[in-house]
């Protein structure tokens, strides 16, 4: 049986509705609440990074998410940046301004389940840097062993980290990385410093994505640009300059303005000599199959 | 026929019943007393007022899906609408079970656990946890949920969008298939992995005449108005062992009319290699069931809806071009035939044959 440790729960806001953040802060403090019965978790608090150009929580809101805090023995604090950081900037930025042993990286309309927190605070434990719960409706495709759990990298749509792990590796690449793969990063940066990464599917997370009605992906334009454009740097980071070569080769022939986009956005990074240096020469952790950081499972 | 109500903002579509009423009425000449006694029946068929909330769903478990049921309330919790109420029908269960279910039940955050009852039902088939929820369910709309299928946020949401348009009518969403395994877990639970993506299986507009067939519409693509029960007095079919949605999704859809919600909202798991009502039943009892729902419908008076005309004349035209296919293959003329068909056949696989040994020669 682990320790009691103490836990930050931590969200970066972006003009979310109040009531779903509401909602979220209800279900992650029942969830801690279970976790606390167990003697898995003692002293815990709530941290929300709020990145929106007008202020998500009026004060009526921050008292209710204050309210079901406190009924389960934590504290909260609304941090107001006043400009969008990304999410990786913004757990940084957060991740200072509390001390815990544990860290819970949350979307912050995320639903956690009930035994959510329990039953990642299991699992994060010795060598294991970061433990990722399960979404629900739509499951990650990402391959897991089925004894460990371990995987190649963790969605930080509910993730539970040690601080100490997150301390080790400088927290987010946020200056790489503004919305997409910071995770995968963190993730890769966690296994080259020797801990484990694994997915717990007994913890589970309501995150409210949606598929069209033929049960396809309907990406944002947003979401298609910082993908791709986390997808050169990603390349370039963990060592591959063929595959940067053949992305941006790729994106030049698709001569969108979005793929034209990425690759001044790399090129430019390249000649001000700001991209990150290259790590995993012998490539021992990252993995690149077919556009995605992982083995799927489908 | 679904009739149309105007009102001030937008047009509502009403029931089968009742655009056959209006219909009714709707001829100069009708008897007085008639048109008397129809506008009783609108009047009786109105949709009842409901203090309740808009839905009330019914999840039916019997205690032996314990980690699906888990994701199925988390579903229900992450729902952008909240605009419901669950009642848990317990059909069952084992002790052990049961006492799990309550304690993932009372595990629940109070916002929403407090909108969660238990009802408990022994013995009976399928259908009888069915009928005891809806005598307990408050909701203006009535659904079903198993305990081991997913939602998508907009569930609630959607069934609520349509039903803005729509009064006394069945509302249908579309619902996606995913396939999943039976997996321990890493921590020992009795878990599962998914190993597919969502597939848009099913038609995504309600075919009544192609429902008459198949069911292609899983339980929880279904909002069903609570005047189905209420006013019309329906209840699931006790007697069948399974099939019980498909019957009602029948009576209901010809009674009332159907409005599709047009959008994915739920997906539902098909099981490989664990337990499911197609492993729990031997395919005798799928058969009674499907000829027992099939008798009865055909034993009772039909409303189709509009379009139905043309959809059966072509259906029709297809049964005289498969008549004619068959009266040509049994045809004298036909089996005198045979030997030169059979000629025409080896010719062309030697053609086909010579062809092959040419490209093999040029490459």
């Amino acid at each position: 049986m682990p320790d009691v440790r103490s836990l930050v729960v931590q969200s970066v806001l972006f003009g979310n509705a109040p009531r779903e953040i509401v909602r979220a802060a209800e279900a992650v403090a029942t969830s801690v609440k279970w976790a606390r019965a167990e003697g898995l978790i003692g002293e815990w608090s709530l941290l929300l990074g709020d990145c929106s150009d007008v202020e998500v929580l009026d004060a009526s809101h921050q008292a209710d998410i204050r309210s079901l805090v406190l009924d389960q023995g934590g504290s909260f604090e609304y941090h107001v940046f006043g400009a969008n950081l990304g999410s990786a900037a913004g757990h940084n930025a957060l991740a200072p301004k509390a001390v815990s042993d544990l860290i819970l990286i949350l979307n912050p309309d995320a639903v956690v389940a009930p035994d959510a927190v329990e039953a990642l605070a299991r699992v994060v434990v010795g060598s294991v840097g970061i433990a990722e719960a399960r979404q629900v409706p739509l499951e990650h495709p990402k391959d897991y062993e089925v004894a460990t759990g371990n995987t190649s990298w963790a969605s930080t749509a509910c993730a539970l980290t040690p601080r100490l792990a997150f301390d080790r590796v400088h927290g987010f690449d946020s200056k790489t990385f503004f919305l997409y793969c910071d995770d995968v990063d963190y993730s890769w940066q966690l296994r080259l410093a020797g801990y484990r990464v694994v997915y717990e599917p007994a913890a589970r997370v309501f995150h409210d994505k949606r598929l069209t009605v033929t049960a396809d992906w309907p990406a944002s334009s947003a979401e298609v640009y910082f993908s791709a454009e986390a997808a050169i740097f990603l390349a370039h980071k963990y060592s591959r300059p063929d595959l940067v070569s053949k992305l941006v080769r790729q994106f030049r022939a698709e001569g969108t303005e979005v793929a034209r986009k990425v690759v001044e956005s790399f090129e430019r990074r390249r000649s001000e000599g700001t991209l990150p240096l290259p790590v995993d020469s012998s490539h021992t952790v990252a993995q690149f199959i077919g556009g995605n950081y992982a083995v799927h499972r489908f | 026929m679904p009739s149309t109500v105007s009102e001030a903002v937008a047009t509502v579509r009403t029931s089968s019943i009742s655009g056959l009423v209006d219909h009714l009425l709707s001829e100069p000449a009708i008897d007085p007393r008639l048109a008397s006694a129809l506008h009783a029946v609108q009047e009786a068929i109105a949709e009842p007022v409901a203090d309740g909330p808009f839905l009330s769903v019914l999840l039916r478990t019997q205690g032996r899906r314990l980690e699906p049921i888990k994701d199925a309330l988390l579903c229900l919790a992450g729902q952008t609408s909240q605009d419901f109420e669950v009642i848990v029908i317990d059909h069952d269960s084992d002790p052990v079970g049961a006492a799990a279910v309550r304690k993932i039940i009372a595990s629940q955050p109070a916002s929403f656990g407090g909108r969660i009852r238990i009802l408990e039902v022994k013995g009976g088939n399928r259908a009888r946890p069915l009928n005891a929820g809806i005598h307990a369910a408050t909701g203006r709309y009535i659904a079903v949920f198993d305990d081991d299928d997913l939602l998508f946020g907009n569930w609630v949401a959607e069934f609520e969008r349509v039903a803005e348009t729509s009064s006394g009518r069945l509302l249908r969403g579309v619902v996606a298939v995913q396939n999943v395994a039976p997996e321990k877990w890493p921590q020992a639970q009795e878990g599962f992995r998914t190993i597919s993506w969502p597939k848009a299986a099913y038609p995504r507009e309600f075919d009544q005449l192609a429902h008459f067939e198949v069911n292609y519409s899983p339980f929880m693509s279904w909002a069903f108005p609570r005047s189905l029960f209420v006013t019309y007095g329906l209840e699931f079919d006790e007697d069948l062992t399974v099939c019980e949605d498909w019957d009602m999704i029948l009576r209901g859809s010809t009674m009332c009319g159907v409005d599709d919600v047009n959008a994915l909202t739920a997906i539902y798991r098909r099981w490989e290699g664990g337990a499911s009502s197609y492993t729990d039943h031997s395919k005798d009892s799928w058969a009674w069931s499907e000829a027992r729902v099939w008798e009865k419908l055909d034993g009772s008076t039909l409303v189709l809806p509009s379009g139905s005309v043309t959809d059966v004349r072509w259906l029709l035209a297809g049964r005289g071009a498969r008549n004619e296919l068959n009266a040509l293959v049994h045809s004298p003329a036909w089996r005198l035939a045979r030997p030169l068909r059979g000629f025409v056949r080896a010719v062309r696989y030697g053609r086909a044959l010579a062809g092959k040994a040419r490209r093999r020669v040029r490459w």
